[in-house]
């Protein structure tokens, strides 16, 4: 699992946005030709200040002589913003409703809520979008929710764990949650757009939240000819979730140039961009949180919202032998061998039978199962066994990131599981 | 009629096809009669007593339960479940239901020699139509799957038996090969806890 570094993530993010630069996605789209022949409108770019700003710089006339003799080149400041000023915010209804709904501090302002509802498709400017804020929420929803994980089920597979931290703070739950906090996304970004709705265009790029993991030498090659990754490189390289990072294509591909060209065009553009949207602006909520009220109000926050919902961690699991595994388990543990023994039965010669089959250490039942034969109870019994050996739950345990508070009891040591069972 | 008179002749001739053939049941009365079948004792209702039937019956113990064999010995359920299983012990020596199936009487022997795998390559080698796994296994009392460990039988055999199945399978016709996918199916699912 991913550590976070609480105290150095959020320093320079509370500190007053400078003057915001026009759209620097505009000028993006036109960088080849900006880069080659002036270099001088870059610098206008950068210094260009902001419409709604109130700050006034001397340099801004002199600058904008300089954009008056392009002729090609509009006045950046007669162009329309690319998301709504924070300045709006107070006066969005939807907005307010939302603060209100969420039950958020009166510390966090709305103009940060609005910030965060704002994706980097839509503003690539890293001091109006949320990206930052993402990047912190995902941060402290990673953190949060594994060591949850860690300390509840101490004895859960890593292959589980993966799974579960993709149930409970994985894109697909976020964006769930973004619309049942009643997140809507506008039809297109703009500045004359509402700032209550989520700001987002599929066509443009935007930043994904890969948080941790780093890109394996071989990756092209296991996306390629789904080669065999081990699950404990998943802990070192791979993201959050076990998911591998993507990477270049390698130097095998080099003579599909043409082909793989297209395919990586292709792979730029997001499958689901609302749903990276969604997830962006959830993370940039708990970020924001985090910031303007506290971590324990975020952590409070990520409980709530996050960790009470229901993941019905049985249903993950899915076992090949499970028979000869919990025989393994049982030599392991110094248990006596694993009997099956048949506790009932009815309609054995008719064609819906039932069979209830208890399996036995010793004289301790260590699971049950019922099927539709003999065998087929068995192998769930087995399976019900491995479950509750996995699922093994010390109860509500104090969490490492309690001890963060100044009044915290000693921490003490939560179980450790020796590891899974290898049959 | 007459024409079934004329053709018993040619009948003898063609034995071996008419032997093959079989009679199915193929209309719907019959495949009907075919699969009703009396009830378990268990399912009717005795006429003398008032009873309740668990219809699903009752539900299955929850996989969060953790057993008292599985609870690590830092547990503090485990000091406290400890006195009441010492009072209930009368309870605990209760006779075990009985075991289910051929499986749990098993014991396959664990200390085959060297000089024994020997002689079993040897075996496998020489015959590897009469040595089967299954019978060298009965043979040396140990699983099957320590026979495989030990030899590996040569390509030709291999190619013969895959021949074998293949044969076997190009038999099959659409039903049997589809409850065999079907069985498959089951089986995964099953392995997902989906069954």
């Amino acid at each position: 699992m991913k550590r976070v570094r609480l105290e150095r993530l959020s320093s320079q993010l509370l500190a007053a946005p400078p003057a915001r630069t026009i759209s620097a996605s505009r000028f993006a789209s036109r960088a080849p030709r900006a880069s080659t022949s002036s270099p001088r409108l870059r610098t206008t770019a950068c210094l260009q200040i902001r419409c709604q700003s109130t700050t006034v710089s001397p340099d801004l006339i002199y600058e904008d002589e300089f954009i008056q003799e392009d002729p090609e080149e509009v006045d950046p400041r007669t162009l329309p913003l690319p998301s709504p000023p924070p300045s709006r915010a107070q006066y969005s209804a939807k907005l307010a409703a939302l603060h209100a709904r969420l039950s958020l501090s009166p510390r966090l302002p709305l103009e940060t809520l609005a910030r965060a509802l704002i994706d980097p498709s839509a503003d690539s400017n890293t001091k109006f979008n949320n990206t930052n804020l993402a990047y912190l929420g995902a941060s402290l929803l990673q953190y949060h929710t594994s060591e949850f994980l860690v300390t509840r089920y101490p004895r859960l597979p890593l292959a589980i764990t993966f799974a579960a931290m993709k149930g409970y703070a994985g894109p697909e739950v976020l964006q769930r949650v973004a619309r049942a906090w009643g997140v809507e996304a506008a039809a297109a970004p703009g500045e004359e757009v509402d700032p209550g709705y989520l700001q987002f265009d599929p066509l443009r790029p935007t930043v994904e939240m890969k948080k941790g993991g780093y890109v394996r030498a071989e990756s092209a090659e296991i996306a390629r000819f789904k080669w065999r990754r081990g699950m404990s490189s998943r802990v070192t390289y791979d993201n959050a979730f076990g998911e591998m990072v993507p990477g270049q294509a390698s130097v095998s591909n080099m003579h599909m140039a043409a082909v793989s060209n297209e395919h990586n065009e292709r792979e730029k553009i997001l499958r689901d961009a609302a749903q990276n949207a969604h997830a962006n602006f959830v993370r940039a909520v708990v970020g924001a949180i985090y910031l303007h009220c506290g971590r324990e109000n975020a952590k409070s926050f990520v409980k709530s919202h996050f960790l009470s919902r229901t993941l019905d961690l049985s249903n993950l699991f899915e076992f090949k032998v499970p028979t000869r595994e919990l025989a393994r388990l049982c030599a392991r543990e110094d248990f006596e061998a694993p009997v099956a023994r048949l506790e009932s039965e009815t309609g054995r010669m008719s064609r819906t039978p039932v069979f209830v089959v208890g399996i036995y250490s010793g004289k301790d039942k260590l699971g049950e199962g019922a099927g539709s034969s003999l065998d087929e109870a068995r192998v769930i019994a087995a399976q019900n066994a491995l479950k509750s050996w996995y699922l093994y739950s010390p109860g509500e345990v104090a969490l490492p990131s309690d001890t963060f508070a100044e009044d915290a009891a000693p921490w003490k040591p939560v179980y450790i599981d020796i590891g899974e069972i290898i049959s | 009629m007459e024409a079934r008179q004329i053709l018993r002749p040619f009948c003898s001739l063609t034995s071996t096809v008419i032997r093959t053939t079989r009679r199915c049941q193929s209309t719907t009365s019959r495949t009907k009669k075919a699969l009703k079948i009396r009830p378990d004792v268990s399912f009717l209702t005795p006429n003398s007593e008032d009873h309740i039937i668990f219809n699903p019956p009752s539900s299955a113990p929850s996989v969060y339960h953790t057993p008292f064999k599985f609870l690590p010995k830092s547990d503090p359920r485990r000091q406290a479940n400890l006195t009441h299983l010492l009072r209930t012990s009368d309870l605990h020596n209760a006779p075990l239901p009985p075991p289910a199936g051929k499986l749990a009487e098993i014991k396959p022997r664990s200390n085959v020699t060297k000089e024994e795998v020997e002689e079993m390559r040897q075996l496998r080698n020489e015959n590897p139509a009469k040595w089967s796994v299954v019978r060298l296994a009965e043979k040396f009392q140990c699983t099957k799957l320590f026979v495989m460990m030990c030899c590996q039988a040569s390509d030709e055999h291999w190619k013969s038996e895959r021949e074998r199945l293949e044969a076997i399978k190009a038999r099959w016709g659409p039903m049997r090969t589809n409850a065999r996918e079907e069985r498959q199916k089951r089986k995964k699912m099953l392995a997902r806890g989906e069954l």
